[in-house]
């Protein structure tokens, strides 16, 4: 069966959002509305065989990984994961590829579902990949509202006016509510950034310190590497309440007394 | 952790970013078919930035990817896959994936600086390299993949 044979015999079982097409070497590729976590579209292969089809992802799920993670290896634990989707979905993994052999062509369309199922489980182990911390500080400010006892929430998506923004802690205290913005880095020539990005997000929030009363906005700058400039202090002072981190009881101040 | 949007955008604008050695495609070690290399890029600042390649012929695939040693890939140019934003909008099959703090690379958008197609990873490097200010003063070699012709 050449491509445009196999697309035909197989697209009457599967679901109109799957979409299938010649592939760049040898058989058919079928584009299905599965995701990998960044977004990324799932494809799956059909490449016929003297003794049946064959199903595959042709490596596309563990190149993703490679592609999305800081070391290229997978740990013990993470093969181990892989084996069980395999086990699951009665797969084999071939060579690196995700893979259903001498399927019959009445079996494509669910063989396809399966593979595409394989692939998305195994891109699922990106969650499971630890990053450093590229923040100590935040840790350090972290523990430090615990010995406060000042309640907060972390890593908060605040809605301003045109799109959501991140912030570094959410916290209450004495009926006061404060959304913190960590300024830290190590890197002078990011200062300017990461100072440009802080305004433009108060600015964009500022709708919601005129609606809602107690409400504070701070700078939180680790000036504990000697990186920020006394511009930056004086662009952030309009738009928000500026604390350092080499002054915690100014930051307690503000946090608890507006 | 994350890493903030400013810091990623300074990483984006340095134009000391440099690649000094060849770029050698090799054949991968997980998936024989498909191919990949890892550089590291030297940079006045010190930010913990290396790149990777993946090249994946069968499936009709390119990548490069700027990974941050602490997060993960930050930015990437993919060919060969569409992207399906957090807001529903489809994205085509040339589309560079970027960080968004908050969303880690799930945001892509097509670029219009990228005119060269999937099977010209040589081709496509020098498109990528102008965008993200990264001087790539060595070459890239074509992946050739052994027991196959030059792809």
């Amino acid at each position: 069966m050449n491509a445009s044979e196999i697309c035909a015999s197989i697209s009457p079982s599967l679901p109109a959002l799957f979409q299938c097409e010649a592939a760049p070497r040898e058989g058919v590729r079928v584009r299905t509305p599965l995701l990998f976590p960044d977004g990324g579209i799932v494809d799956v292969f059909v490449v016929a065989k003297k003794n049946g089809y064959v199903v595959t992802d042709y490596g596309d799920a563990l190149g993703w990984l490679g592609q999305h993670s800081v070391s290229n290896r997978l740990s013990k634990n993470q093969q181990s994961m892989v084996k069980d989707v395999c086990q699951t979905l009665r797969l084999e993994l071939t060579q690196g590829q995700l893979t259903r052999s001498k399927v019959r062509l009445n079996d494509l369309a669910v063989a396809v579902v399966e593979v595409a199922q394989a692939v998305v489980r195994v891109s699922d182990i990106w969650f499971t990949m630890r990053s450093r911390s590229t923040q100590p500080t935040a840790e350090a400010v972290d523990k430090w509202l615990r010995t406060k006892s000042i309640r907060f929430a972390r890593d908060v998506q605040i809605q301003g006016r045109s799109r959501r923004w991140r912030i570094d802690f959410e916290t209450q205290a004495y009926g006061q509510t404060s959304l913190v913005r960590l300024l830290t880095t190590r890197a002078k020539g990011a200062t300017r950034r990461m100072v440009e990005h802080a305004v433009a997000g108060w600015v964009d929030m500022r709708n919601l310190r005129e609606s809602e009363r107690g409400l504070t906005l701070v700078s939180l700058f680790d000036d504990t590497k000697d990186v920020w400039s006394e511009s930056d202090f004086r662009q952030l002072e309009i738009h928000s309440e500026i604390a350092k981190w080499s002054q915690r009881e100014q930051f307690n101040r503000i946090l608890t007394m507006g | 952790m994350t890493l903030s949007q400013g810091e990623y955008q300074a990483i984006i604008d340095d134009q000391s970013k440099v690649i000094t050695a060849d770029i050698v495609w090799r054949r991968s070690r997980q998936i024989l078919s498909a191919m990949e290399f890892r550089v590291n890029i030297n940079n006045e600042e010190g930010y913990p930035i290396f790149l990777r390649g993946w090249y994946n012929p069968d499936s009709g695939k390119l990548s490069y990817s700027i990974i941050h040693r602490n997060v993960g890939r930050i930015y990437g140019l993919d060919l060969g896959a569409e992207h399906r934003n957090p807001d529903g909008r489809l994205i085509g099959e040339t589309h560079k994936n970027y960080w968004w703090e908050g969303d880690h690379d799930k945001w892509a958008y097509s670029p219009e600086d990228i005119t060269e197609t999937w099977n010209n990873p040589i081709g496509v490097w020098e498109q990528f390299c102008d965008e993200v200010n990264l001087n790539h003063s060595g070459r890239m070699r074509p992946p050739i993949h052994p027991g196959r012709q030059l792809v």
